[in-house]
């Protein structure tokens, strides 16, 4: 059997279950352990919880000029746009949906293609912008290190083969197959290295009550 | 070059890093290095936003480098660490994370372990 053949057939058989299968497993037990580094409010000594949510904190408006919005408007603007698009763009792509579909007779809604191929270019560019910024501005570059460069290289991966699956460009078969083969790292990859940071900005930026807490949670560190 | 390790008692440092593992393991890694945190530290705007007075390059440099070396620095690194610790950071806790990263702590811990070998700063004697 030709090396390739057998490769696309592990990548979209058995090895999109154990990423899944790891990705799921391997974020609840990470937002167990989140959640256990946190404390219930204690009142008591830390008077300043209290003050913290509803109505004592800054008008919004305040709180978005001194927060990062404020400080670096671009980047944390391109930062939710890749984010945004990173997210939903792989659930509601015509293709994952009727793979989906094969597989379980269930399905999400799909966006039309070209919406897709639209948000898939905005998820390129934005990773663009980043890696212009890790080699360009200083105070990114000198805090950067290899894995920095190789995980940005992983959230990008699926999205650019991705996008030359969909244009056909170069061999389809071999891009699609490392398409899949990326994508199943990056699921697995999650709970366990940088991207955990996907996990813990939810956890810790929501539950956590600070000046700048989304959300009105109470709990402490 | 064999590392200066004489009089670092490893064992200490390796006691404060396993009290806090879970969560300096998870601090580390959530870190994007994004360098957003950069304008919320005021020395970092009054020394014309150098950016060695980062918060993150701050904890990247001492707690991060003390982790990821499990504990087994040697004196001359400690040494180095004093500055950045305590010249460059004088924890006002007004640090702030985009992620959620309690920078204050991680900050605090690398003093506590550059405490536990005698690394510390004397303002009579090292200002």
């Amino acid at each position: 059997m030709d090396p390739l053949n057998l490769i696309y057939d592990l990548a979209r058989g058995p090895l999109v279950w154990v990423a899944f299968a790891v990705f799921i497993v391997g974020s609840a037990a990470q937002l167990v352990r989140m959640w256990r580094l946190t404390s219930p409010p204690d009142e008591t000594y830390v008077p300043r919880v209290k003050k913290a949510d509803g109505k004592n904190k800054l008008p919004l408006s305040y709180r978005i000029r001194l927060s990062v919005a404020g400080s670096s408007p671009v980047t944390v603007a391109v930062t939710t746009l890749f984010h945004l698009c990173l997210v939903i763009t792989p659930l509601f792509v015509l293709g994952h949906n009727i793979l989906l579909d094969n597989a379980w007779r269930v399905s999400l809604c799909s966006f039309p293609e070209r919406f897709s191929d639209v948000l898939t270019t905005v998820v390129i560019i934005c990773a663009g912008y980043f890696l212009a910024r890790r080699v360009f501005s200083e105070r990114v570059r000198i805090i950067s290190s290899f894995w920095d460069y190789l995980f940005l290289g992983l959230a990008a991966g699926p999205f650019i083969t991705g996008y030359l699956a969909y244009h056909q460009i170069c061999d389809y078969k071999l891009v699609i197959t490392v398409h899949m083969l990326l994508g199943e790292a990056m699921l697995v990859a999650i709970p366990f290295t940088k991207f955990v940071h996907m996990l813990f900005f939810f956890v810790f930026r929501f539950a956590v009550a600070s000046e700048y807490s989304l959300g009105n949670g109470k709990r402490r560190w | 070059m064999k590392k200066n390790t004489k009089g670092v008692d490893h064992r200490k440092i390796k006691n404060i890093l396993d009290k806090n593992k879970a969560k300096i393991e998870l601090s580390m890694k959530a870190c994007a290095h994004c360098s957003m945190c950069a304008e919320s530290c005021f020395l970092f705007q009054a020394r014309n936003k150098d950016p060695r007075y980062m918060p993150s390059y701050k904890f990247l440099k001492t707690l991060g480098v003390i982790y990821k070396k499990k504990g087994k620095v040697d004196r001359v690194t400690l040494e180095e660490m004093k500055p950045i610790l305590w010249k460059r950071c004088v924890l006002c806790t007004r640090c702030y994370c985009p992620m959620g990263i309690d920078i204050p702590y991680l900050i605090r811990t690398a003093r506590s372990i550059c405490r536990s070998q005698d690394v510390y700063y004397r303002y009579d004697e090292d200002a």
